[in-house]
């Protein structure tokens, strides 16, 4: 057993309100840069959607993430002699169109523009070029399914969705969207460090963040094309990739990361995972529909002690043991089986959770009135018996959250409902019944885990939300250095130490 | 008689610097020029040097010991008439110091002060040498003994497979002739006193068994008709040159068709 620890962030879709507040201060922090306009390391998609970059999923067209073609594992971009030979020229690339070219408004125009008849404007300009555009697309340009249809239809994840329950999302009366925040997965078996020619990425061992050291990046732009979710993104002003660092300066003195603090909707929890390294290559080596249940079997117990004793003998500490012990994040994935990798079937094992979003029942028009489409009795338990009766439909979720798997998408619905049944029952009557916990134990839940997950979901705290270990930097200095002499610097050091003379 | 005891040591430390400066010069003589020059001892690759003291302005001499290649890239008329004299090989410049050039001019004033009268040509082992065993050291099929690096890494000559060899010295073919016959050549080789040569033959010589194969090797490469210089005509040029960019733009014409667009513009597009 190697046991490592990850930190892992989850995102309770249920909860998203699709505000891009997280988009925003990410972006404030990390990508308000030349060359870095048109990047998002965060992310807000309206689902179904097209996504950013538009069709991203669209791995026939990308080529990202693995392919587990005779019992072997291999990059869909392209094998090691076809990738020398596609040095130079990467089909694969995304294009600037395939992202969307930024823009900004040359505001000066509103207050120079010379007196006339009409109002002025502020005219739309590349922020690449500078010059005036005419815009055809942005981050998020599907939002909220704004504008046209054509982005939600082309949804990769609808593609063997039935033809009539695609139809039904197309009716005005029957719409239904939810967003998707997305960030890097930090996957444990990332393709854009598989396709590096200049060995520039890596994965941190001590938290598994995957960081790009500019200083050996090449500009390939091979990580580009071979990260399935395309979150590593080409800097056109410094030639370097760049990517989500998980905000790392921000958990190594402990904050959590800049999306999920500044979370309005608080659907973000952040958390140490165990894992076992020597289990990630029969973990990423079985058929698409038993993905997850191989990755939740990588992820390991912090409380059993042989996990313990293997973490210890691997250097972890006992603050990380206890962070991992606490963490939401393990409860969600692997105690109470709700939280999902996004598309497990690119065999990355990403690292960043997802628990799948409700939807209400759909409705049907009768006589010209809308109704929902119930029995009469029992309301509340229809869903749960009927989520074929769901506004998303569950094959969508499952093309989504578990790589087809319908049956691990139910169950997780299932849990979430009566979850929910239960607690209304319990706020509204003050009293639960008998057939509530049979369908608690139908779900595969008990009361007191109810509880928890209830609590977890809609009342924890900051500190129960983002349960960070201590990094420990004071300490770790002393591997290079006095740390007297470090003090005397008081962690703002030169780093280019200026010459004399000069 | 004060005075000329007194002025005694004086005039011996004099005659006693003097033997030394040409006794100094003696030695540089033979490491550096004998491959070229003789005394007394008839034409080589250069000149004989008997009496050159008298036959040239001494300030001239010393400039063109020192440096005969500034002398000569300065168009010096002497120097130039040299050069045609003498097949067209340039004296290397021997990166003499002030000192040494003094010991030598010295030495060249008087060479019989030392001892010996008459310099004949550095010994030259002109044995038996075998041709074949020549070309094979040239191309480094054999090593060289002494550990040098085979000529063939700097040089061409006749008689090398398709790609000849290097381009960094000059070509060796018609080597005999220029330095004027078996004799010059075969100094030559005993020391090998260019420069760049030096660097790595000062410490490395070649045996006098290598010299007389690689001396054979030469005498038989000038012999071979001289190779005809391949000339193409400009034509040429311009058409593999103007013919290549055309395909190049055809082959580009064919693919450009094939450039992905964006999906988003395919979406859009499609409605």
């Amino acid at each position: 057993m190697n046991v490592r620890a990850h930190m892992s962030m989850l995102f309770h879709l249920d909860k998203c309100i699709g505000c891009h507040t997280c988009s925003v201060a990410c972006k404030n922090l990390w990508t308000d840069r030349k060359g870095a306009e048109y990047m998002w390391w965060n992310n807000v998609e309206t689902r179904p959607g097209s996504g950013y970059p538009t069709q991203w999923e669209n791995q026939e067209h990308f080529q990202g993430g693995w392919e587990f073609k005779d019992g072997k594992l291999r990059l869909r971009l392209h094998s090691r002699a076809a990738g020398l030979l596609k040095l130079f020229f990467n089909p694969a690339l995304p294009s600037l169109e395939d992202y969307y070219e930024p823009f900004t408004y040359r505001y000066q125009d509103l207050f120079n523009a010379p007196a006339g008849d009409d109002q002025p404007t502020a005219i739309p300009i590349s922020m690449i070029t500078g010059e005036p555009m005419e815009i055809k697309s942005g981050p998020n340009w599907d939002d909220d399914l704004g504008g046209s249809n054509i982005y939600a239809r082309n949804d990769p994840n609808l593609e063997d969705v039935p033809a009539e329950v695609r139809a039904q999302l197309d009716e005005l009366e029957r719409v239904v969207f939810n967003y998707l925040p997305r960030i890097c997965n930090h996957c444990l078996n990332p393709a854009c460090v598989a396709a590096c020619p200049s060995g520039a990425i890596y994965k941190r061992q001590e938290d598994g963040i995957v960081l790009v050291n500019e200083n050996r990046c090449r500009a390939w732009r091979m990580c580009v094309a071979a990260c399935p979710y395309k979150k590593v993104y080409y800097n056109w002003s410094t030639g370097k990739s760049e990517k989500c660092i998980l905000c790392f300066p921000r958990l190594e003195t402990g904050q959590a990361p800049a999306c999920a603090h500044s979370c309005v909707g608080r659907i973000r929890y952040m958390g140490v995972l165990l894992y076992d390294a020597d289990r990630l290559p029969e973990a990423a080596m079985v058929p698409d529909e038993q993905l997850v249940d191989a990755q939740r079997d990588a992820i390991l117990d912090p409380f059993d002690p042989e996990v313990i004793a293997a973490a210890k003998a691997n250097g972890l500490g006992d603050d990380w043991i206890r962070a991992a012990q606490l963490s939401p994040v393990y409860q969600f994935v692997k105690v109470w089986k709700l939280a999902l990798p996004l598309h497990p079937e690119y065999r990355t094992l990403a690292m960043m959770f997802y628990i799948p979003p409700l939807s209400p029942v759909v409705s049907v028009i009768e006589d010209g009135l809308f109704r929902l489409d119930l029995s009469d009795a029992n309301h509340d338990f229809e869903l749960f018996h009927r989520l074929s009766a769901a506004r998303l439909p569950v094959q969508y979720l499952a093309n989504l959250f578990t790589a087809g798997n319908q049956e691990i998408i139910r169950q997780t619905l299932v849990k979430m409902l009566a979850v929910r049944l239960y607690m209304r029952r319990k706020t509204v009557d003050g009293e639960v019944d008998e057939k509530l916990i049979k369908l608690l134990a139908e779900a595969g839940t008990t009361p007191q885990e109810a509880e928890a997950i209830y609590q977890l979901t809609t009342q924890p705290t900051l500190e129960e939300r983002f349960v960070l270990p201590p990094y420990h930097r004071e300490m770790a200095v002393e591997a290079w250095k006095d740390p007297l002499a470090h003090k005397g610097e008081a962690g703002l050091g030169y780093l280019q130490v200026p010459r004399r003379g000069e | 008689m004060v005075v000329v005891i007194l002025a005694a040591p004086v005039y011996l430390v004099k005659a006693t610097s003097l033997q030394q400066a040409s006794s100094e010069g003696q030695a540089i003589f033979a490491q550096k020029c004998q491959a070229c020059h003789t005394i007394g001892g008839g034409r080589l690759v250069g000149p004989d040097l008997q009496g050159v003291t008298q036959r040239r302005d001494l300030a001239w001499l010393k400039g063109f010991i020192a440096a005969p290649d500034q002398v000569l890239a300065s168009g010096d008329p002497i120097a130039t008439q040299l050069l045609a004299e003498y097949n067209n090989v340039p004296m290397p410049n021997l990166a003499l110091s002030p000192a040494e050039v003094d010991a030598l001019i010295a030495y060249l004033e008087n060479p019989t002060a030392g001892g010996a009268a008459n310099v004949p040509p550095a010994a030259a082992p002109v044995g038996a040498g075998d041709p074949a065993r020549g070309q094979a050291l040239f191309s480094g099929q054999v090593r060289l003994q002494n550990g040098g690096v085979s000529c063939i890494a700097c040089h061409s000559a006749a008689g090398l497979p398709a790609l000849g060899g290097g381009a960094l010295g000059p070509d060796l073919t018609q080597v005999v002739q220029r330095y004027g016959g078996e004799a010059g050549t075969a100094s030559v080789l005993a020391s090998l006193p260019f420069p760049t040569m030096q660097g790595f033959f000062a410490t490395r010589p070649l045996t006098p068994q290598e010299q007389a194969d690689l001396l054979a090797y030469f005498v038989w490469a000038g012999a071979q008709p001289a190779p005809q210089p391949t000339t193409t005509p400009v034509t040429w040029f311009w058409a593999v040159g103007v013919g290549g960019a055309l395909a190049l733009f055809a082959g580009m014409a064919l693919f450009w068709p094939r450039q992905r667009r964006s999906i988003s513009e395919q979406l859009r597009s499609r409605g």
